[in-house]
């Protein structure tokens, strides 16, 4: 049988047609700006056309740049299923892992290009990675070859003219740009991660002349004015992107949110130093924060040979996705502070759990920032400036900052710490979960490596050499007068035999911590066995001061035993160690309290206000023991810290603290505070007592 | 603290002071079953730590009984219960105190016991017959808060760990109400009795305290209706403040103190409406003259 083929071809032509008209909608609506219609119209095609990998390309797109990341993986991933050799699928999925600055973007970038060499675009992206990971020669290699594909490849042109200038050179590329936004908007792209905010904002506002309409750049461009502080005109950019450009980016939104809720926040200036913190905890971080911004500044002033010619700008954020959102336009953030220029943001030490976070060891961190910033005017390699600042937080206090952790000793027996070289690249690209940990500890060591077999002045000679925008490798050979390698291979050395011990009992530490917290928790532990074994892993890795610690188990098992001598060592390396639980130091204050080391008592103390300066009892222990002693400044502030908390005993809290002025010599702020606590408890003998005396009409000690 | 308050708050202490002639205070602790061998220790010994404490404040004007373990049982804390409606009279006090997990159907509350557990309305049954005018229920189970409706009556207060019978997870508050027992802090006014108000508040802001802190959603939310009467239930007192003052020439002294007193509470609630500087001076002469007094009676 021969069928007329005119029946057959006319329902071909019908479903191309419809198909092509309903592509063509969906771009319609999408050009529009009706994407809730758009949306309907992609999902009809692609449930009428479930094999079309093409259709789930273009819908992938449209997720991505409205700002649905997730949704757009998902759709190239469909692709890919359909038609594994989908190049655009491939560069789509490498397009989202980019943006969020996943080492498997370049992974896919790849394999889009061998799938079609000529995909310009695939070239300029991986450029864009390699320049982000601070390698100008191949990002110059791939935007060179996207241009041989494309002359006009925009975002080529672009990663060539960023090259340029964050070598502080005039760009022939910058013409060749000519006036297209989205050019601008990827050089100050490549200026904000770079820390070079000023020149990031510039950038953006150019892209802005270029294309009013660009709502990222107006987005990005009020997200870095709000990093800089200057929160009225991030607002009206912000609100400005969030009105036109149908709410949808998450950063306009959040940052938008955020600088609402500024007017919770407290502001005091002095002529050096700008705080901020909530009007919740305002006033007793204030004591704290304010000593330890002096005090580090005071070091860095001599340490690094000048002062700041404006004040710097500390914000405290006690809710932590505030804080990301501060830093990133987004929450989920990891980190614990971030400087940009002379602001630095940074967690509340009641923005993580008490013990988790060492505030004052963040704060030395990002405010070594503010200076090697200012001193190489922002052109230091990351590695650099993180390495160094996490040699500042232990340089002057060497029982603070964050010891070994797992994650880093794993890393060290797998061989991943990065070449000096290299290093940039674990930070911004990531290879695996704990690499930015990992590079933050491995450019620290690089630094305290440095200090210790160069000198620490060699830090800040080879500061001013990065101020000059030179590469790390030159400054490496000048400076330390040996080959990148060489510093590699002696560095590690030193990194091996320090960590050889536990690097090579890891896998007996960790089976044994195990077991250890078992025997621990039995009904009725065997102290002496818990002590030996609790022994032994300290000796493994001494480092280990986190949940589950040997340290603590030893020291309880001591005191189950009544060898408070014994619990004493213990805590005494817990302490040195960097240990942080509170109940642990508040238990070694005690021992050493009972022995009459007050002093020492006093220090172990001391320590956890660097930690949970919040904690109401710590207060009050360190207070009554400052008292005792006869140290009246520190137990006002010790006791004005626990008043400005609001404790549940009010009228104890604020006897306390005329107790405190009272041994300082301040009689009417003494007799305040005796009358604020007899206001809660009017028949407080001993706040009556007090006030009799300080009104001159009892007993005068 | 109002000015009415605190006169109760006085004669109630000095008749508690004067011994069981006047009246007893039976108070009852009652740790259920736990269910796995960590929360049966952590019960036992709140229960136990609770019973340390009261035993501790001393005299003859309390009846302390306490349930724990196996020993928990319905049948036992309903005889205990029994026995305390027979002895006890119409002035005494009588409070009691669950630790452990409950449940709630959406209907009905149950205290969870060895063997068959105590439903609200039994417990209410029972609570009914002791004479008693005077009750407190601190009921500090999961799901608490479902018994409120059943124990509801007059002259009887009632704590619940959580706001209603589907906050279901085991409680924290019972651990923050015992620490208030021994804890001086909670004693916030300063008079030496830490009253049924102050452990509350105590445990309420702990409580709180804990889960912001460790940044976990709070699932528990403890209740108390009337705060007034909650101030009149003195759990332990230290120290000598509640002893009547005997000497008939101090007399006068005294009640020139509960003047300045009631003085103290009425400017206190003008406060707002006074200018500072006018409310600083007064409450600072007031607080001042009080002190004298105070002294004068020592002497």
């Amino acid at each position: 049988m021969r069928l007329s083929l005119t029946p057959v071809l006319l329902v071909l032509f019908e479903i191309a047609r419809l198909n092509a008209q309903t592509l063509g909608e969906a771009e319609r609506l999408w050009k529009a700006h009706e994407y809730q219609s758009a949306v309907k119209v992609f999902d009809a095609l692609i449930a009428a056309n479930p094999k079309n990998a093409d259709y789930r390309v273009r819908y992938g797109q449209f997720f991505f740049e409205r700002y649905d990341p997730e949704e757009a993986v998902k759709l190239f991933s469909e692709a890919i299923e359909i038609d594994p050799k989908n190049a655009r699928a491939h560069l789509g999925l490498a397009t989202v892992l980019a943006e969020q600055f996943s080492g498997k973007a370049n992974e896919s970038a790849d394999k889009a290009l061998e799938l079609d060499p000529k995909l310009h675009e695939a070239h300029a992206l991986k450029a864009r990675i390699a320049l982000e990971d601070d390698d100008p020669k191949k990002a110059g290699e791939e935007a060179d070859a996207a241009l041989s594909v494309d002359p006009a490849d925009v975002q080529a042109i672009a990663v060539h003219t960023a090259i340029d200038l964050l070598k502080d050179h005039d760009s022939t590329w910058t013409a060749k740009l000519r006036n297209r936004a989205k050019g601008f908007e990827t050089v100050a792209h490549f200026f904000i991660i770079n820390r070079r905010y000023e020149d990031g904002i510039a950038y953006y506002r150019k892209a802005i002349a270029a294309d009013p309409e660009l709502w990222t750049a107006h987005s990005e461009l009020g997200v870095n004015l709000m990093r800089l502080g200057q929160s009225d005109e991030a607002y009206k950019e912000l609100e400005l992107a969030y009105n036109k450009d149908h709410s949808s980016n998450a950063a306009t939104r959040n940052s938008l949110k955020l600088l609402d809720t500024y007017k919770e926040f407290k502001t005091f200036k002095t002529p050096t130093t700008i705080l901020v913190l909530h009007s919740k905890e305002a006033e007793a971080l204030r004591p704290y924060f304010e000593a330890e911004m002096k005090r580090a500044m005071a070091v860095y002033e001599k340490k690094y040979q000048f002062k700041l010619n404006r004040p710097i700008q500390v914000e405290v954020y006690p809710n932590h996705e505030d804080f990301a959102v501060r830093t990133m336009g987004l929450p989920g953030l990891g980190a614990l502070g971030v400087t940009f220029n002379d602001v630095v943001a940074m967690d509340s030490p009641s923005g993580r759990k008490p013990g988790e976070f060492h505030w004052a060891s963040t704060l030395w961190h990002e405010l070594s920032h503010v200076y090697i910033l200012t001193l190489t005017n922002d052109r230091v390699p990351r590695w650099f400036t993180e390495g160094l600042a996490v040699h500042e937080e232990t340089a002057t206090t060497p029982d603070w900052g964050d010891r070994i952790t797992p994650d880093i000793i794993a890393a060290i027996r797998d061989k991943k710490l990065l070449p000096v070289s290299e290093i940039d690249r674990g930070f911004v690209h990531p290879k695996f979960p704990a690499q930015v940990i990992v590079s933050y500890f491995e450019a620290g060591q690089m630094c305290d490596y440095i200090a210790e077999h160069f000198g620490e002045s060699k830090l800040l000679d080879m500061a001013k050499e990065f101020a000059k925008n030179r590469p790390t490798v030159d400054v490496i050979r000048e400076q330390l007068k040996m080959e990148p390698e060489a510093f590699d291979k002696a560095f590690l050395a030193e990194v091996e035999k320090h960590t050889e011990v536990t690097v090579k009992n890891f896998k007996e530490w960790t089976a044994g911590l195990g077991d250890l917290n078992k025997l621990a928790r039995a009904a009725t532990p065997n102290n002496d066995e818990l002590i030996a074994k609790g022994r032994a892993l300290e000796f493994f890795y001494p480092d280990y001061v986190e949940a589950g610690n040997p340290y603590v188990i030893v020291a309880k098992a001591c005191l189950a035993k009544e060898d408070k001598a014994c619990a004493l060592d213990e805590y005494a390396k817990y302490s040195k160690q960097s240990g942080r639980d509170a109940d642990a130091i508040k238990k070694y204050a005690e021992l050493l309290k009972g022995q009459g080391r007050l002093k020492e008592a006093e220090a172990a103390l001391d320590r956890l206000n660097f930690v949970n300066p919040l904690d109401q009892d710590l207060h009050e222990k360190l207070g009554t023991l400052y008292l005792a002693s006869n140290d009246a400044a520190l137990a006002v502030r010790e006791f004005g810290a626990l008043v400005a908390l609001h404790p549940i005993d009010v009228a104890g809290s604020h006897y306390n603290l005329a107790k405190a002025y009272k041994a300082q010599g301040l009689g009417d702020k003494a007799r305040e505070e005796a009358l604020t606590a007899l206001e809660a408890a009017p028949d407080f003998r001993p706040a009556q007592k007090l006030l009799l005396e300080l009104s001159g009409e009892g007993p005068k000690n | 603290m109002g000015c009415c308050l605190r006169f109760a708050l006085f004669t109630l202490a000095s008749a508690l002071a004067a011994g069981p002639a006047f009246a007893t205070t039976y108070f009852v602790t009652v740790a259920g079953l736990g269910g796995e061998p960590d929360y049966e220790t952590r019960f036992a010994l709140l229960a136990t730590d609770t019973d340390k404490i009261l035993r501790g404040v001393g005299g003859t004007d309390r009846v302390i009984e306490t349930l724990k373990g196996a020993e928990a049982t319905k049948a036992k804390m309903t005889a205990v219960l029994g026995k305390i409606a027979s002895d006890a009279k119409a002035q005494d006090v009588f409070i009691l105190m669950m630790i452990g997990h409950g449940t709630f159907d959406g209907a009905e509350y149950k205290f969870n016991l060895p063997g068959p557990d105590i439903s609200g309305a039994e417990l209410a049954a029972a609570l009914n017959r002791i004479p008693a005018t005077r009750q407190l229920v601190v009921d500090m189970t999961s799901a608490s808060g479902g018994v409120t409706a059943a124990l509801k009556k007059d002259g009887r207060t009632v704590i619940t760990a959580t706001k209603n019978g589907t906050e279901k997870n085991a409680t924290l508050f019972a651990r923050y109400w015992v620490e208030a027992l021994r804890d001086p802090a909670a004693d916030s006014d300063k008079n030496e009795v830490v009253s049924a108000l102050e452990a509350f508040r105590y445990a309420q802001t702990k409580t709180a305290a804990f889960f912001t802190e460790q940044k976990r959603i709070a699932t528990e939310h403890a209740q108390l209706e009337d705060t007034q009467r909650a101030a009149a239930f003195p759990l332990v007192r230290y120290g000598n403040a509640a002893l009547v003052v005997k000497d008939p020439a101090k007399q006068a002294l005294v009640a020139k103190k509960e003047d300045i007193e009631n003085k103290i509470d009425a400017l206190k609630y003008q406060k707002d409406l006074m200018a500072p500087d006018d409310y600083k001076r007064q409450i600072g002469a007031l607080l001042l003259e009080l002190a004298r007094t105070q002294e004068q009676i020592e002497k």
